[in-house]
């Protein structure tokens, strides 16, 4: 579980909060996506989960981050990593290795795993990330979409209970996006792994994830399961996120359908089917 | 295409070899390049050199690197020939003297230059990284922060690369004559894109930190690793021809 409480956060030598007074409870084995626009503080609010806010990046920090029991200011990062794994923002920079095969393997020695279950996890890792034919190949030969998912599976690998990931499909196209997200689901359906999500595609997040945090100008503007924030469209509108199609749909037909929201496109046929009949 | 210090796949000797062996051959070669005078051993050993190519099943990039050298060996090899005064003289021209010290001067210069530069590329492109900091770490007791260190700088080079490129084609966009024929405009162009170039590179290094030590790189030690090495005879017998080098280096 990760309990944020109070949480203002100011970078060292900004004159404005990154982000101010939030309050959010991520329960075990929660799906959360988290969307804003740019400079909202949606990175700040995932380092301020993983300890990189305020272990590596300086600045004032006022109130707390609990995450597994652990306070994020008193842990050691390399505590709160055995916990939370974390892929940032910057596929390239995060790569430490020249291949796919020790990519995986430096997490796994580094914490020390068994070293007879080390070949046993690389293999499970990189079934879950789909991708077992990239094993033995070099990292500068993969495309972006593939390092994105060794990236994923060299997390996956550590098997942490709970998994961030900052705009994973960033620079992906559709099809490759929804892969990821449907590895993130498989996660947390099947191994009840905590996800939490950063993206900018809003149909991803009400497809895929259980709850929605939207920020905005470094305050949580509303959260909660995901149809309860799609229901605050024209909110969410006015700060800049726009809302999947259907959304919009669905108020325009809301007279007919006493409100209800259509998260996804099945859901949206089935209500206007149920309307024309 | 890969880059010329970029890992080749394969399966030849060379790859399988241990790659401390690998590590010491070409340091040997480079040693061996370094003590000796002779023009003609200089040659026996880019000739090995390149011979160690093709059983690597690098040849191709050995050949490249060399074209590669060309340009500066012909200037390297100018510069001597012009300003080594001593010896017989064989060519007089107002204050321009060309001697046969100045001749063999540069040619050694230049034959030392690619003798000692092509087994380091070698190296890089039969062995993975990840093996040469593995074993300077297990078998020579490098700290694994140093080791780690030097495989990130030679992995962010084509990183880096390919940044440069990325800003300079955004500057050629924007109407920054990158495209000149005249080398000296060119680089008084090119000194501006230092700055940005630094900077960005910083960011990278500061992210690539962050990432790595969210991934336990504090909690390492020289037990961590998983994988192990050990020799094959073709080890001893490249080791011995190692020191057989050095020897030969210093004879000859």
């Amino acid at each position: 579980m990760i309990e944020i409480h109070g949480l203002s956060f100011r970078y060292a030598g900004s004159d404005r909060d990154a982000l101010q007074n939030i309050e959010l409870t991520v329960p075990d084995g929660d799906f959360l996506g988290i969307i804003g626009p740019s400079g909202a503080g949606k990175t700040t609010l995932i380092h301020s989960v993983c300890g990189l806010v305020p272990h590596r990046r300086g600045g004032d920090f006022y109130g707390s981050v609990t995450v597994d029991g652990m306070d994020t200011v008193d842990a050691e990062l390399t505590d709160l990593a055995r916990v939370v794994g974390t892929v940032l923002q910057d596929v390239d920079s995060q790569m430490v290795a020249a291949n796919v095969d020790d990519e995986l393997r430096f997490g796994l020695e580094n914490f020390g795993a068994p070293k007879d279950e080390i070949e046993e996890r690389i293999v499970e890792a990189l079934r879950a990330a789909g991708i077992e034919d990239l094993r033995d190949r070099v990292i500068g030969s993969l495309s972006g979409g593939q390092k994105q998912r060794v990236a994923i599976a060299a997390i996956l690998a550590l098997r942490p209970k709970i998994l961030l990931l900052d705009e994973p499909t960033g620079e992906l196209d559709p099809a490759v996006s929804e892969q990821i997200f449907r590895i993130l689901r498989e996660m947390n359906e099947r191994f009840g792994m905590t996800v939490i999500v950063v993206e900018q595609k809003i149909m991803l997040l009400s497809s895929y994830a259980k709850t929605l945090a939207v920020l905005n100008d470094g305050q949580l503007e509303v959260a909660g399961p995901v149809r309860e924030v799609l229901k605050e469209s024209r909110r969410l509108e006015e700060i800049g996120v726009n809302c999947p199609r259907v959304v919009t749909l669905s108020r325009h037909i809301e007279d007919l359908t006493s409100g209800a929201i259509a998260a996804t496109v099945e859901e949206a046929e089935a209500m206007v089917r149920e309307v024309l009949r | 295409m890969t880059g010329f210090l970029d890992y080749v796949p394969g399966s030849s000797v060379l790859h399988r070899l241990d790659p401390l062996t690998k590590l010491v051959l070409s340091l040997c070669v480079c040693i061996s390049a370094f003590l000796t005078d002779n023009l003609i051993f200089l040659l026996v050993l880019v000739g090995m050199d390149l011979l160690l190519g093709v059983l690597g099943g690098v040849f191709q990039k050995a050949l490249r690197l060399l074209s590669g050298l060309l340009k500066l060996s012909v200037f390297l090899f100018l510069l001597q020939v012009l300003f080594v005064r001593s010896g017989a003289v064989l060519f007089e021209y107002g204050i321009l003297k060309i001697t046969l010290d100045g001749l063999f001067v540069g040619a050694r210069l230049v034959l030392r230059l690619t003798a000692a530069t092509l087994p380091l590329q070698l190296l890089l492109s039969v062995t993975q990284l990840s093996d040469l900091s593995g074993v300077l770490v297990q078998r020579l007791f490098v700290p694994y922060k140093y080791a780690f260190t030097l495989t990130t700088a030679i992995r962010f080079i084509p990183v880096f690369a390919a940044e440069m490129s990325g800003i300079m084609e955004a500057q050629t966009a924007r109407g920054v004559e990158f495209d000149t024929k005249n080398p000296v405009k060119k680089i008084g162009l090119l000194l501006p894109l230092c700055a940005p170039l630094l900077i960005s590179s910083v960011g990278k290094i500061h992210e690539s930190a962050a990432a790595a030590e969210l991934r336990g790189f504090t909690l390492r030690t020289r037990a961590s690793q998983s994988k192990r090495y050990a020799f094959i005879p073709a080890d001893y017998a490249f080791l011995v021809f190692s020191l057989l080098l050095i020897a030969a280096g210093i004879l000859f």
